[in-house]
């Protein structure tokens, strides 16, 4: 397995937001993680890309324990649900930070982030500052921005979660396309069932700190606990 | 004919805040003005040229200000920036935010006197150095307050974010945090580099006038009765100020807003 994640244990002082978190997930598959606001979900992705130091457990990448690695150390992005573009610098230079950091020729940079400029579509978009840019262009950027880096294991907490319903659709074929072109590992956050489905090869469900990982989806589908029944059931009824 | 009410009131009231000034530097340039004349019966550079020539020690005490101010405005506004850092993320910050006022509940002259006695024991009583500390202890807890509203959760986001680039600290600080901050920095820079110019009181007794700051030169100058060197130190007091004030509206202000 590519990674692995064993007996992880997370506390906030009495609180325990994490409770022994076990899972893997092979290489270039997405696992989504459906959960409500406040199971533990940013907390665990935190966890695994060396942000918040967990209590106990383990954390394997690629066969190599990363849980005590630095996080500039693990090449694992983290990519949260507003943007972050940073302010003083274009839609290009916001894609070339990551390789700027890795001091990557400039001949490179300029042909990997021209490239995922195409990617991204956002050709002729490359000068325009962040407040120029709509809100889906800046979650692109911010796309572009962690996958022009080469990152293991992509984490994503709710990435499209402020944009509109019609952006969000376009942003998820998006993604889909970038992680085959690129062929990402991912963990993808949502509380958006139909999102969760769509955009994982695998599923798990959070509830309360604990992570349960589905075999296929129709498992996923069938467990009255993650809600899909009680969606199917809501909209059965209006037909 | 119809009066232009509003540019006559601006124009009023620029010309009265401007009257000082103008009255400062033609007073520099004046001597031997006794009343009832209404003219000065010398007009010109000759305070200016005994400045430049020393014989007052003008000059000498023009640049042991800017020494000093620089030294404060330096030190205080990159540690301000550092520590309020450390401040925001410390569990108690609430408590040490509160211990940043402190030196302001004194009266400098006051706080001045409780610190002597250490300054003394360190040998910082009289000299450069013991000035420019003395300064520090009041301008590092402005520039601490200043930069406390700089830190929130965003910008440990963006570190966050950089740290799982591959970023490190240093690149944190030099490619995201310091851009970021630009405007704050020199705003807080200008700020603490006024509040050590026309410093005063913690100056005089921690300096025991062996440290002539311009401002302690100034107060010199008035209590002589000397008002044509007075303005002129005034003006030389203005100077930088005025051309920091000319920098930060032109650099810093017009990319905040």
């Amino acid at each position: 397995m590519f990674l692995e994640v064993q007996h992880i244990v997370k506390s906030f002082g009495e609180e325990k937001v994490v409770k022994d978190l076990n899972f893997s997930l092979e290489s270039k598959q997405t696992l989504s993680i459906l959960g409500k606001s406040g199971c533990g979900k940013t907390t665990m992705l935190k966890t695994i890309g060396g942000l918040v130091a967990s209590d106990s457990g383990k954390i394997l990448l690629n066969g190599e324990d990363i849980t005590e690695t630095k996080p500039e150390k693990r090449n694992i992005v983290y990519l949260y649900q507003e943007d972050l573009l940073f302010p003083h610098l274009n839609a290009f230079e916001n894609i070339a930070f990551g390789l700027r950091l890795k001091k990557i020729p400039e001949g490179l940079i300029k042909e990997e982030v021209n490239h995922m400029l195409q990617s991204l579509e956002l050709e002729g978009q490359a000068d325009k500052m962040p407040t120029e840019l709509s809100g889906g262009q800046r979650q692109r950027v911010s796309f572009g921005r962690a996958i022009s880096t080469n990152p293991s294991l992509l984490l994503l907490d709710e990435p499209f979660g402020s944009l509109d319903t019609g952006t969000r659709q376009r942003m998820q074929e998006l993604f889909k396309k970038l992680t085959a072109e690129y062929k990402i590992t991912s963990l993808f956050v949502t509380h958006d069932l139909k999102e969760a489905v769509l955009m994982g090869d695998q599923i798990g469900f959070m509830h309360d700190g604990i992570l349960k990982v589905y075999e296929d989806k129709k498992d996923f589908i069938q467990d009255p606990e993650t809600g899909v029944q009680n969606e199917i059931d809501f909209w059965g009824g209006l037909i | 004919m119809r009066i232009n009410w509003k540019s006559f009131v601006l124009s009023l009231a620029v010309l009265l805040i401007l009257f000082p000034f103008i009255y400062l530097v033609f007073l520099s340039l004046a001597s031997e003005w006794r009343f009832p004349e209404v003219w000065p019966s010398y007009l010109g550079f000759k305070n200016w040229v005994t400045v430049f020539g020393s014989e007052t020690g003008l000059l000498e005490s023009f640049f042991s200000s800017l020494l000093i101010s620089l030294s404060v405005a330096v030190f205080s506004t990159a540690s301000g920036f550092l520590i309020s850092k450390a401040v925001f993320y410390h569990p108690k910050k609430r408590i040490l935010t509160l211990l940043a006022y402190f030196p302001y509940i004194l009266a400098p002259v006051v706080f001045a006197a409780c610190l002597s006695f250490f300054f003394l024991k360190m040998g910082l009583f009289g000299n450069m150095t013991g000035v420019v500390v003395a300064q520090f202890i009041i301008a590092f807890p402005y520039a601490l307050l200043f930069f406390s509203s700089f830190w929130n959760e965003k910008v440990k986001s963006y570190e966050d974010l950089v740290a799982t680039l591959g970023g490190n600290k240093w690149q944190t600080y030099t490619k995201v945090l310091l851009p970021l901050a630009k405007g704050l920095i020199l705003i807080c820079f200008f700020q603490t580099f006024l509040i050590s110019w026309f410093e005063y009181g913690l100056t005089s007794i921690i300096g025991i006038g062996k440290v002539q700051t311009l401002t302690i030169k100034v107060f010199l100058f008035i209590k002589e009765a000397n008002y044509y060197y007075g303005a002129l130190s005034c003006c030389l007091l203005i100077f930088p100020p005025v051309v920091l004030l000319y920098f930060n509206k032109r650099y810093v202000f017009k990319k905040l807003v």
